[in-house]
């Protein structure tokens, strides 16, 4: 099953193709591209770089946040509408997930951290090695990174952007033995995670599939912000 | 040709099927009116989420309403200028995705270009050249319509456009929101003469707008009045102020019309349904020996029937945009990009 694997959460544009757990193709645009520009090219180019047309995809992998807000929107916009346009399933998959499954080799506890992007707080998964790819031990974690620190008991490999710094922190808090990995989510890490679920014949529904924000309260922030200010002029 | 039109430059997610640029199948607009409502306006970040959230299901529906499938669209056109970016782009991105899933034609739009049409949409017989004036909660501009695809802007507003100074009085005096269907409502019960309030760069020769002063002049009234314990009829002030928004509108698009020497006036955007306004330019162009067209009230608000039409004449011309349309929140229309 030929998967295609969209992540744009990290002001970063990725596609990738798998096929039974191979990388097929890996299409990396870097960082301050646009975006929204580049998206189809982007597609276009990685499917060609495997020989392949839209019509020999399968099903679709949509990294579906936390991240940048608005490079989400057009990764999850364009992958349910292609999904949607050509008739095919898709799967949605937690940025979390797709930055742990970098680790999947790794015999630590994998730590995967994404900056909230306001202030210092973090989202973070935690994660084992399982049969080649990961399995999340807990919920999804939204705090501080010194935080974790109660969840991490034994050695761990941090993977984020930044992964050396939030080691650091945690090592000042922790006697375990913490690495770091420096990554990013990428797109075939997308597509086989997806291909996980979709080789099972599961789907999400794929007009439903929409940006996760994880922390709530970020959203309400925001509500709180505006109602606020309106309170403020009405007086 | 089947045109499927997206539209989701500002809170409304809009999609619509419309064969040549006249006929509508269908025009879903998913609106967040009660977003709106609870905020008292558009917070950029949440209308862009509830596009993200909505637009595979407001385009599912649209094709479902027409009863065709993808396989019966023949291209693609998506307003991609003028609008806040976030929710600018969910459309587009979502245009795009289908455009090259099944190797249609695209089209970016300008938000204000399909304003122009969704006039024509209503009245097929609507000459060129004309004057169009769009009104909005996001704009106020005066253009000369030359032909199907050439526009010069007269002018613009300077600080609040027509339709978001409703909306500010509205929300200073408690009102539903938005606020030009009640100020409308409540005007009919006012005196329109009660207040005399200032029409802003009336005499001034440029076609440019400037509502923000109107505004502050209404609540700087309130407030006095208030101050002295007199309180004020808020019918006559809703009437009043109305009725300087009309005046200025009105005077103003007829000073263009002169001067252009067309004999045709279209009306178009939200504000477009206000019954006084329409009131007026119909008296002032049956003395005038003018024509005034207006959308249909369903066309008025934003939608994508509009975007459809619109686009339909730029293909016809063998206009497109490759896949690499962007978004771009706030260009004039006349510069628009031929691609």
């Amino acid at each position: 099953m030929k998967v295609l694997g969209i992540d744009t959460s990290s002001y970063m544009n990725t596609v990738g193709i798998t096929e039974s757990g191979q990388v097929l193709a890996e299409g990396r645009y870097p960082a301050k591209t646009d975006t929204l520009e580049q998206i189809v090219d982007n597609i276009d180019t990685t499917l060609k770089s495997a020989g392949l047309r839209l019509s020999d995809i399968d099903g679709y992998g949509i990294s579906l946040g936390p991240g940048s807000w608005t490079g989400i929107r057009v990764g999850v916009t364009v992958g349910k509408m292609l999904a949607f346009s050509t008739g095919k399933p898709a799967c949605g998959v937690n940025t979390l997930d797709v930055l742990g499954f970098v680790g999947r080799d790794h015999g630590y506890l994998i730590t995967a951290i994404i900056s909230v992007g306001a202030g210092d707080a973090v989202y973070a998964g935690i994660y084992n090695a399982a049969d080649g790819s990961i399995r999340r031990t807990g919920e999804y974690y939204t705090g501080s990174v010194e935080g974790l620190a109660g969840y991490i008991d034994r050695p761990a490999v941090i993977i984020a952007q930044g992964a050396r710094d939030y080691a650091a922190r945690l090592k000042k808090m922790i006697s375990h033995e913490i690495v770091s990995v420096e990554a990013r989510p990428y797109g075939s890490a997308v597509a086989y995670l997806a291909a996980l679920r979709l080789e099972k014949g599961e789907q999400d529904n794929v007009l439903s599939l929409s940006p996760v924000y994880l922390k709530e309260s970020t959203a309400r922030a925001l509500v709180n912000k505006y109602s606020g200010n309106r309170n403020k002029k009405d007086k | 040709m089947l045109v499927l039109g997206i539209e989701t430059s500002c809170d409304e997610t809009s999609a619509a099927l419309v064969i040549d640029g006249k006929e509508i199948l269908s025009n879903v607009i998913a609106t967040q009116l009660d977003l709106l409502k609870k905020y008292g306006g558009v917070v950029p970040e949440i209308a862009a989420r509830r596009h993200a959230e909505l637009i595979g299901y407001v385009i599912k529906e649209s094709l479902d309403r027409a009863e065709k499938t993808l396989d019966d669209v023949e291209a693609v056109a998506v307003t991609a200028q003028q609008g806040l970016i976030g929710c600018l782009l969910v459309g587009v991105a979502a245009a795009k995705a289908i455009s090259y899933a099944r190797g249609l034609p695209l089209v970016g739009i300008h938000h204000i270009e399909g304003h122009i049409y969704a006039s024509r949409l209503s009245n097929p017989d609507l000459p060129f050249p004309h004057i169009c004036l769009t009104v909005s909660g996001g704009h106020t501009m005066l253009l000369y319509v030359k032909n199907e695809t050439s526009y010069e802007l007269l002018g613009t507003t300077l600080d609040d456009a027509a339709g978001e100074a409703f909306d500010k009085i509205a929300k200073f005096f408690n009102l539903d929101f938005p606020g030009g269907p009640t100020i409308d409502r409540m005007a009919k019960q006012g005196n329109r003469y009660a207040f005399h309030l200032p029409r802003p760069m009336l005499r001034n020769n440029s076609y440019d707008f400037s509502f923000s002063g109107l505004k502050t002049a209404v609540i700087n009234m309130f407030k006095e009045k208030l101050a002295k314990n007199v309180s004020l009829p808020i019918y006559d002030i809703a009437a009043s102020f109305q009725e300087a928004i009309v005046d200025v509108l009105v005077t103003k698009t007829l000073r263009a019309v002169a001067e252009k020497n067309v004999q045709a006036i279209s009306v178009t955007g939200g504000v477009s349904a206000n019954s006084r306004l329409r009131e007026v330019f119909q008296e002032q162009c049956r003395h005038n020996g003018l024509a005034v067209y207006f959308p249909s009230l369903s066309l008025c608000t934003d939608n994508a029937a509009m975007v459809a039409a619109a686009g339909y004449a730029r293909l016809k011309r063998g206009q497109k945009s490759n896949l690499r349309l962007n978004v771009y929140p706030n260009v004039p229309l006349e510069a628009r990009d031929e691609d």
